[in-house]
């Protein structure tokens, strides 16, 4: 319970505390959290509402930005692969070109198959060491049969690789473009967070501030509610004594001016009372009738009345 | 004007109905304003800025959306006319959404509005009633006080009242009966009260001006019991 200033005292001394600003329970939580819910269910809707469009804006931007053409990397050396195919699948479908083997075979496995006719002739002159067996003059096969015979490969030369003029620009290009999307996504990911982030933080300061701001409030209107309480307890408890005024900055100041004025004419009835009372008693006992029962009904009476007012 | 009962004329303590009308939801408008208008302001604000950022969000989509399409156009010119039509439909959609906003953001301040006038009225009522009853107490006046509407708030501070009312009417009444019963006696005794001779006052009062003295302040205490009394009949019923 507050301290009730006492007589003398400035009304301006009894100042606000945070212990105290609970005073009505019912009306004041009543109040807010009415208050905060209201607002909470209806900045939940605003916010599904936004978060909805905000999604829906964000894939379509993902969308646009996912879809923004690049330049291309140009593969090197792709105009000799495509005049000169390679027997190498496994070459041609990677796209590079084998490379030839840098030493001949140094020795060829002979061919199973008997050399035609032509070769025959040439088999000496490629300095190979044989000998031509004579089966017989109405023989009309011959047989050739090569002892010895070498063969020397030339290495294929490596091809020239060729390389674009731009292509490092293009490279630059490319990665750049690359670069750039995914900073504009990570950009649209980035402002869909921060309406979340901000959504969710203007809500819990909507609740708490709402909290704190409806308590705060009430408490104006419940602080000046509870000293009326007080003095509605007094006077029904037969006491009218002094009436003191609000704290700076409370409400209801206008309303605890009707109680004042309502208490004045309770203490103005009283006193009323006391004063018709004092003329009869005063008027009796001129008439020698001041001992009367009756007379000291309204003694005792006028004493009560006056112990109500101090 | 924040005064509850001056907004009020006399007559308003014989009104037909006891129900909540429109036009008394505004009982105490410094109170009741103060509250809505800082809800609603903080709402608005907090709204708003949602709003902004949606707009914001949606607006880059749409530039997004517009650039690709004018990077289209500037390769194949006969697609222009299909990007003005979506640029076009882009730019409604954003205005659409700033409209939907708007609407979605006066309608928050309307329902909260609404919601805090009939929360406040549900506080300044009580309040405006117990006013009322003050200014009758203020003129002596202690009829009987009614309950409350069904919903209102400060129950227990209007409980509080009835019984200080109640306490001091009945505690009236008792001094009313007592004063009337000592009236009364010393009426009925006359000059003659019991205890006190007859010729002892007539001895002290041989002139008659102790005696009158008296009759006059017995007069004068009935005329106030009288006046009294009336202030203690019940309040007009509504009618």
């Amino acid at each position: 319970m507050r301290p009730q200033p006492q007589p003398g005292s400035q009304a301006s001394n009894y100042k606000r505390s945070w212990r105290n600003l609970l005073i009505n329970k019912s009306y004041q939580l009543k109040f807010t959290l009415m208050m905060v819910g209201v607002s909470t269910v209806l900045m939940v809707g605003l916010g599904v509402w936004v978060m909805k469009v905000a999604n829906e804006t964000t894939e379509v931007s993902i969308a646009s930005v996912r879809g923004t053409p690049c330049v291309a990397i140009p593969s090197i050396g792709d105009d000799e692969l495509d005049e000169a195919p390679t027997d190498d699948p496994a070459a041609a479908t990677s796209g590079t070109r084998s490379k030839p083997s840098p030493s001949p075979s140094p020795s060829p496995s002979p061919s199973p198959t008997p050399a035609p006719a032509e070769a025959v002739g040439s088999a000496g002159s490629a300095g190979s060491a044989g000998s031509v067996t004579d089966a017989g003059s109405d023989d009309r096969h011959h047989g050739v049969v090569m002892e010895e015979s070498t063969m020397e490969l030339v290495p294929e030369p490596a091809p020239a690789i060729i390389v674009p003029p731009d292509y490092g620009h293009k490279v630059v290009s490319h990665w750049s473009c690359e670069r750039a999307i995914a900073a504009k996504i990570d950009d649209l990911e980035s402002g869909r967070r921060r309406i979340l982030f901000v959504l969710i933080g203007t809500g819990l300061l909507l609740v708490l501030g709402l909290a704190a701001y409806g308590i705060k409030m009430t408490h104006k209107v419940a602080g000046p509610l509870f000293k009326v309480g007080l003095y509605l307890q007094k006077m029904r408890d037969g006491r009218f004594d002094k009436v003191w005024n609000l704290r700076k900055g409370d409400q209801l100041v206008d309303f605890y001016e009707h109680f004042k004025l309502a208490h004045a004419g309770v203490v103005q009835m009283q006193k009323d009372d006391i004063s018709r009372m004092k003329a009869v008693i005063a008027a009796a006992e001129t008439a020698g009738a001041g001992e009367h029962a009756t007379v000291q009904e309204l003694r005792d009476l006028i004493a009560r009345k006056e112990k109500a007012l101090e | 004007m924040s005064d509850p009962t001056a907004a009020t004329p006399p007559s308003a303590f014989v009104r037909t109905r006891h129900k909540r009308k429109l036009s008394n939801y505004l009982l105490d408008k410094k109170l009741q304003l103060r509250y809505v208008l800082i809800v609603t302001i903080l709402s608005g604000i907090i709204a708003g800025a949602l709003g902004f950022m949606i707009y914001q969000q949606r607006r880059a989509a749409s530039l997004s959306i517009e650039k690709d399409l004018q990077a289209l156009t500037d390769k194949d010119t006969t697609q222009s006319e299909l990007q003005e039509q979506i640029s076009g439909t882009l730019a409604s959609g954003d205005h659409a959404l700033v409209y939907k906003m708007v609407g979605v953001g006066i309608g928050l301040v309307v329902v909260l509005t609404l919601y805090l006038l009939i929360m406040t009225h549900k506080v300044a009522g009580p309040l405006f009633k117990v006013s009322m009853y003050f200014d009758k107490m203020a003129v002596g006046k202690l009829g009987k006080v009614t309950a409350l509407r069904q919903g209102d708030m400060l129950q227990d501070f209007y409980a509080s009242f009835q019984e200080m009312h109640e306490a001091v009417r009945k505690r009236a009444q008792d001094d009313l009966a007592s004063m009337d019963a000592a009236l009364e006696t010393i009426r009925r005794s006359g000059t003659h009260p019991a205890g006190v001779s007859p010729p002892a006052i007539d001895h002290a009062d041989y002139r008659g001006e102790a005696r009158g003295r008296l009759e006059d302040a017995l007069d004068g205490l009935a005329t106030h019991l009288a006046n009294r009394k009336a202030a203690l009949v019940d309040f007009p019923p509504r009618a």
